[in-house]
This record gives C-alpha cells, sequence and structure tokens, in this order.
C-alpha cells in the first residue's frame, strides 16, 4: 500500500527533542513496510538503551503512520543490533553534530 | 500495543523540590564561605563540618537523590520500587541538614537530632534504591557500581550517625576511627563511585559516543572499592600501610576514571560544547587538579594542599558534576511534563530552547573562577583572596538559582 521511502517521510515528522533532528535523518529507523492491508511493521532502534523517551519515541512513531490514509495496524518493532552509531546518520546530521 | 508509563520519567512535582532545595543550599553554602577567617581552616574546626554538612547534604546529595528519583529507572531499565517515597526524602533531608549545621557551629545537641532526621531520609532513598535493584535481573556495570555506591552510603551514614551522638557527649566514640571511615564511605564510597557508575551511561548518552571500552572504568571501580575498604581497616585496626595503600589506590582509581572519560570524549559524536559539555570538562580538570594538591600533600606534608584538593573535589569536580546535569535533568522533566503531550499537535520546544542561556553562562564563569580563587587563596592562607573568590562564587550561585528557576517555569 505504501513504499518504505512514504513511510519514512511520515516519521520524518518525528524530531528527537534532545539533537533536534527526525528520527530518520538520525538514521534511527532501520526498515519500513506496509502491506496492501493496511499493516505497516517498522523497525528501529534508539541510540541508547538508556534513552528515558523510548516508550514516547515510539508512540510517536506509531502516531506518524497512522495518520497516513487506509492504515490498519502499526507495529513497531524496537532491536539493539546493528548497534546505532553517528555513521548511520545523514552528512547534514553528521557535520551539524561535529560542528562542521 | 502499548502505552507511555511515567515509569522513566516520575512527576515532575515530586523532583522539583530537590532541585530548588538544592540551589538554595548551593547558595546557603557560598553565603558560609564569607562566615569563615582563613586562621580558622583546619579540617576538624567544627565550622569546616558544618559547612562540609550543609554542601554536601543539602546541595550534593540533595541534588543527586532528585536526580536518582529520575535516573534510577534510566540506569536499571526497570521501574521504581516506591517512587512515591521520595515525597518524605527531601523536607527529612532539609531539616536534618539544617539541624545539623547550627549543631555543629554552636548547638551540638542537636546534632544527634539532626543526625537521626538525616538518618531517617538517607535510609528511605537507599531502602528504594535496594528494592529497586532487586527487581532487575542482569546487573550491568552502572547498576553494579549503584549497588555498590549505596552500600557504602548505608555504612557511612551509621558511621555518622554515631559520630553526631559522640560530638554531642550522648556516648563515647574514638571520633578519629569514625571520622576517617565516614568521610571515606561517603564522599569517596558513594558520591565518587556514584558520578563514576552514571558516567557510563549519562556521558555516552549525551555526546552520542560509541565504540568505547567499559574496562577502565571497571577497573578504577574495583580500585575504588579495595580502597575503601583499606582504609575502613586501617581505621579499625590501625594499620598505616593500609591506610596508605588505600589512599594510593583511590588517587590511582580516579586517574583511571578519568582516562575512561577521555575515551568517551574522543569517541562522541556531538561536538557541541554546551554548557553541559563546559561543566563536566571544568569538573574532570577540578578533580585531576585535586588529585595532583592530595598527592603533593602525600609527599609534602602541608596541610593547607590538603584542604585545597577537598576544596578543588567539593567545589570543583562535584558541583560542576552537579550543575552541569542539573541543565539536562530539569529540562527533561519540564518538557515531558508540558510539551511531550502537544508532539504532533502544535510546535514544541527543543531542549536546548530550555536553557537560560545568559544566567548558565554567568554560573559557569562566576563559579569557575571563584573555586580557581579560594584553591590559591586556601594554598596561600588568604583570607581577603578567599572572601574575593567566594564574591564570584556568590554571584555564579544566585544565577544558579535563577538557571533552576528558569527552567522549572518554562512554558
Amino acid at each position: 500500500m505504501y513504499s518504505k521511502d512514504e513511510l519514512l517521510l511520515a516519521i520524518s515528522t518525528v524530531i528527537d527533542p534532545e539533537v533536534g533532528f527526525n528520527l530518520v535523518e538520525m538514521g534511527l529507523i532501520y526498515d519500513a513496510a506496509c502491506n496492501d492491508e493496511g499493516d505497516a511493521h517498522i523497525i528501529m532502534t534508539l541510540s541508547t538503551k538508556a534513552c528515558p523517551m523510548h516508550q514516547l519515541i515510539q508512540q510517536w512513531v506509531k502516531e506518524a503512520v497512522q495518520k497516513m490514509a487506509n492504515i490498519k495496524s502499526v507495529e513497531i518493532e524496537l532491536v539493539w543490533e546493528p548497534v546505532w552509531n553517528i555513521t548511520m546518520a545523514q552528512e547534514h546530521v553528521k557535520k551539524a553534530l561535529s560542528g562542521n | 500495543m502499548f502505552s507511555v508509563s511515567r515509569d522513566f520519567a516520575p512527576p515532575f512535582k515530586l523532583i522539583s523540590p530537590f532541585f530548588i532545595l538544592g540551589s538554595f543550599f548551593y547558595l546557603a553554602s557560598v553565603l558560609y564561605i564569607f562566615f569563615i577567617p582563613a586562621e580558622n581552616i583546619t579540617m576538624l574546626d567544627t565550622k569546616i563540618f558544618g559547612f562540609v554538612h550543609l554542601f554536601l547534604l543539602g546541595f550534593v546529595m540533595m541534588t543527586i537523590f532528585g536526580a536518582m528519583a529520575q535516573l534510577v529507572p534510566v540506569v536499571l531499565e526497570v521501574g521504581h520500587f516506591g517512587v512515591e517515597l521520595f515525597y518524605a526524602i527531601w523536607p527529612l533531608l532539609a531539616i536534618g541538614t539544617l539541624m545539623m549545621t547550627v549543631g555543629f557551629v554552636s548547638y551540638p545537641m542537636l546534632l544527634p537530632f539532626g543526625g537521626v532526621v538525616v538518618l531517617i531520609s538517607i535510609m528511605i532513598f537507599i531502602l528504594e534504591i535496594f528494592l529497586t535493584i532487586k527487581k532487575v535481573k542482569t546487573l550491568n556495570l552502572a547498576m553494579k557500581s549503584m549497588l555498590l555506591s549505596n552500600t557504602f552510603l548505608f555504612f557511612g551514614v551509621i558511621f555518622g550517625f554515631l559520630m553526631s551522638l559522640g560530638y554531642s557527649g550522648l556516648i563515647e566514640v574514638d571520633i578519629n576511627t569514625l571520622l576517617r571511615s565516614h568521610v571515606f564511605l561517603v564522599v569517596v564510597g558513594y558520591v565518587v563511585v556514584t558520578i563514576m557508575g552514571l558516567s557510563v551511561v549519562l556521558l555516552p548518552m549525551f555526546g552520542l559516543s560509541h565504540g568505547f571500552s567499559q574496562k577502565p572504568l571497571q577497573n578504577a571501580l574495583i580500585m575504588m572499592g579495595v580502597s575503601i575498604l583499606l582504609v575502613l581497616l586501617s581505621s579499625f585496626f590501625k594499620i598505616t600501610f593500609f591506610e596508605y595503600a588505600g589512599y594510593i589506590l583511590a588517587v590511582a582509581g580516579l586517574f583511571m576514571y578519568f582516562y575512561f572519560v577521555q575515551t568517551i570524549y574522543k569517541t562522541r559524536a556531538r561536538k557541541e560544547i554546551d554548557i553541559y559539555a563546559k561543566s563536566l570538562i571544568f569538573s574532570y580538570f577540578s578533580l585531576v587538579a585535586s588529585l595532583l594538591m592530595g598527592i603533593g600533600y602525600m609527599v609534602l606534608g602541608f596541610e593547607p594542599l590538603l584542604l585545597s584538593s577537598g576544596w578543588m573535589m567539593f567545589f570543583g569536580f562535584f558541583a560542576f558534576a552537579v550543575t552541569g546535569h542539573v541543565y539536562k535533568i530539569i529540562p527533561f522533566l519540564v518538557w515531558f511534563e508540558r510539551f511531550s503531550p502537544l508532539v504532533g499537535k502544535q510546535k514544541v520546544p527543543m531542549l536546548a530552547d530550555m536553557l537560560p542561556q545568559k544566567s548558565s553562562s554567568a554560573q559557569f564563569v562566576f563559579c569557575a573562577i571563584g573555586v580557581v580563587v579560594v584553591a590559591v587563596a586556601i594554598l596561600l592562607q588568604n583570607d581577603a583572596l578567599i572572601k574575593g573568590g567566594a564574591s564570584f562564587l556568590l554571584m555564579g550561585s544566585i544565577a544558579f538559582v535563577r538557571s533552576v528557576f528558569y527552567m522549572i517555569n518554562y512554558k
């Protein structure tokens, strides 16, 4: 029903308030898929296991996808492998964080 | 389906009194400096004891306990056993601290009463932490350090209480034996080990550091634990070798910890030097300065070196580590309480927007200058210079109180 890029576009509205970038440009969304019935499946991680906002962030991702038309269900799979690191972020994020 | 629980962010009204009182106690500690003449500065002066308790219990412990209400679930990855218990901790700790300070300054009979109140407050805290740790299935390094530091605090507070009974004349105890154990258990065993243990979670989280080894921290924690045991044994069995071996091991452990922090700093993705990073950098360099002066004292036996080392440890390392984290924790809690429900509905501020740029910078600059000036003044035993440094600290601590209120009232 929706391509990975369309799902990522919806999720890119979710911003990490600590760093000020969205989850997609941070490289925290590992995969996103949606079948013809409108069941979306998002595989994502967080920058640290200790993130105190981990429940909130997952809920925001879910709500962002649910806003898309004809989505019936959203399943979030939070994974810790591969471990996130800054090389997974987009170039402009890396530059901004490193102060260049 | 999952719901957002408050496990990882307790209600702000529960935690805010810790930070508000902590900031006022910081200010009060600075004001206290104006009433300590330079010629009175010796390690065993009761005015110094009053000052140390006002600063450590009122500011450092109060703020750490409040931060723990937020950080324990983050570090332990489970919800609190009974977070409501924190409602009882801050009033008792505040009252007990004031009673003990007055007791040290002029009414020794107040000491055991203040001591009991502080003891109850800290025991509630320790009980809550232990019962929360019990919920954890596998302990990682940060969790083990929390268990270790709170065990040290448990014994340190009991020794402190026995001393308060001794000072007031209610029982006969060997104050000198207990004093060394009390200081080492609470200051090194609790405050230092807590800061060390939390570093492995907080520094990489805020700096986005990855790929560093935890081995140096593990070794540093083992060294600190053994050093505390050696100092305890030396106190009770009068074995001088153990005492010096304990001191040397503690210094070596702290240098090892500094090396660990440096590896996190080097591997961080986030290079921005904000008020948090600035505070921690100053804090860690104060730690090194404190250690070097401590070594100097062991070699030369010149007491002002020991006093200045203690000063840098307390007002440099502890104070800046605490204030730096306050600039991260308060905005998060306020944001979580006020703005997280509005995400997706309206524009919400970033956490960095909630920082008071001017007052936080003023706090950092004035306090940093004040800390260095007083450290030099103690070495020179110059009363005017101590008051001069304290004036800078006064400006800085007022700015800190202002920063705390700014963040709490951010709308």
